[in-house]
């Protein structure tokens, strides 16, 4: 969240202003809100379930992660979220990335080793399938090209913050920008909902389910959401997928950047190596610090526990903030040229990856 | 991801990073013992 201004980030009403600029007082009720929904979600689930085994009733068993989500989406597509929660709302970020670390605690070094090995070998994969077919695709439904290269890196690596990450390194247009992250934000609330039934319906392992989430959903939160939406395990799996993902983000944009410096039309990269350094998620590396400690024994097993519940609310309060956040309005505003472009280009991607993970599956036995 | 990480040190990376590796520390060292879900 910080200092990329987008003047019209679309259906993302949270302005990217860094976090530590702003005083503590001000984000506190947002973060309170966050709270009180992403507990609404938990609270309703373990109600229906407490009512159906008072009564004897089989119950459908919907998780907090989607009460939380639908919580937040009620709110912002009625009444709207009022202007004294909405930076708070903004540390949903905030929240995922910390969530994100403290979940490094419950991988041992040799299962990311492993499993971020196959997801990196996969991710390598749909990049290029997907980077191909975004552009082409954008050419046939003659999009401008720079909106084309930011819905090509959105979909293939990290949504929103990749086309961010790309808008100040390629000069595109702010509008661009705001197309193409609304079309992604609407696909990734679509996703939340479908990806978890066809999951269910090919009967994919947690594992497997993890993967496709983590290299098919684009924005990390909603990967994240759509994992945990499957099973706990899913989403520890989906987590480390769509991480692996983000740790590609320097070397696309970087690429896309000196493709349009040759053409004259971005600033030249003078120094490559500070670019990825600057592009790279940090909070990997804070993931793989905590994986590792736990990998060395630092922590006893209760300690994992609760470094792993821990994890557990910050991610609560990051589905709160993907309902919170997500402005249907907002994004049907958006046109619908790039809408579709996205679309058919998701659901190709998502067919694509499913198909990797379903080989990888056979093969590897996920 | 991480678009964020612009050159500033406080970016939400390095704060979710530092805010994360605190809490573990809190938890290694006893004052967090246990947290339930």
């Amino acid at each position: 969240m910080a200092s990329s201004s987008i003047s019209n980030p679309a259906p993302n009403f949270v302005s990217r202003t860094a976090l530590s600029t702003k005083p503590i007082v001000e984000l506190l009720p947002g973060i309170v809100l966050l709270a009180v929904v992403g507990y609404g979600g938990k609270f309703i689930e373990h109600s229906i379930a407490a009512y159906g085994k008072a009564h004897h009733l089989v119950l459908p068993n919907i998780e907090y992660v989607l009460w939380a989500i639908l919580i937040g989406l009620a709110i912002s597509n009625t009444v709207g979220v009022p202007a004294i929660f909405r930076t708070g709302v903004a540390t949903y970020e905030f929240w995922l990335k910390a969530g994100i670390v403290l979940l490094g605690a419950r991988f041992l070094l040799g299962d990311i080793s492993r499993l971020g090995g196959l997801s990196l070998a996969l991710i390598a994969i749909e990049l290029v399938l997907a980077l191909s077919f975004m552009t082409y695709l954008g050419r046939a439904f003659h999009l401008k090209p720079k909106l084309i290269s930011l819905l090509a890196i959105g979909s293939s690596i990290c949504g929103v913050s990749a086309i961010i990450a790309a808008q100040g390194a390629i000069d595109a247009d702010e509008e661009d920008s705001s197309y193409a992250i609304a079309a992604i934000l609407a696909l990734g609330a679509i996703s939340l909902f479908v990806f978890p039934v066809i999951g269910h319906a090919l009967h994919l392992s947690d594992r497997a389910y993890g993967i496709w989430a983590g290299l098919a959903v684009d924005n990390t939160a909603e990967a994240t959401a759509a994992g945990a939406l499957y099973s706990d395990a899913a989403g520890k799996v989906a987590v480390l997928a769509k991480t692996c993902r983000n740790a590609t983000i320097g070397f696309i944009v970087l690429g896309y950047a000196i493709y349009w410096a040759s053409k004259g039309k971005a600033a030249v990269v003078e120094n490559k190596a500070a670019f990825l350094w600057r592009k790279f998620p940090k909070f990997i590396l804070g993931f793989l610090l905590i994986s590792l400690l736990a990998t060395v024994g630092f922590f006893t097993k209760p300690q994992i526990l609760a470094l792993g519940n821990l994890s557990r609310w910050a991610f609560l309060l990051t589905f709160a903030g993907v309902g919170l956040r997500t402005n249907l309005r907002e994004l049907s505003k958006q046109g619908a040229r790039p809408f579709i472009v996205g679309a058919v280009g998701e659901v190709a991607i998502a067919l694509i990856t499913l198909g990797l993970v379903y080989g990888a599956d056979h093969l590897y036995h996920l | 991801m991480s678009a964020d990480s612009k050159s500033h040190f406080w970016s939400t990376d390095t704060l979710a990073v530092l805010v994360a590796l605190l809490a573990a520390l809190l938890v290694r060292v006893g004052i967090l013992q246990t947290i339930p879900w």
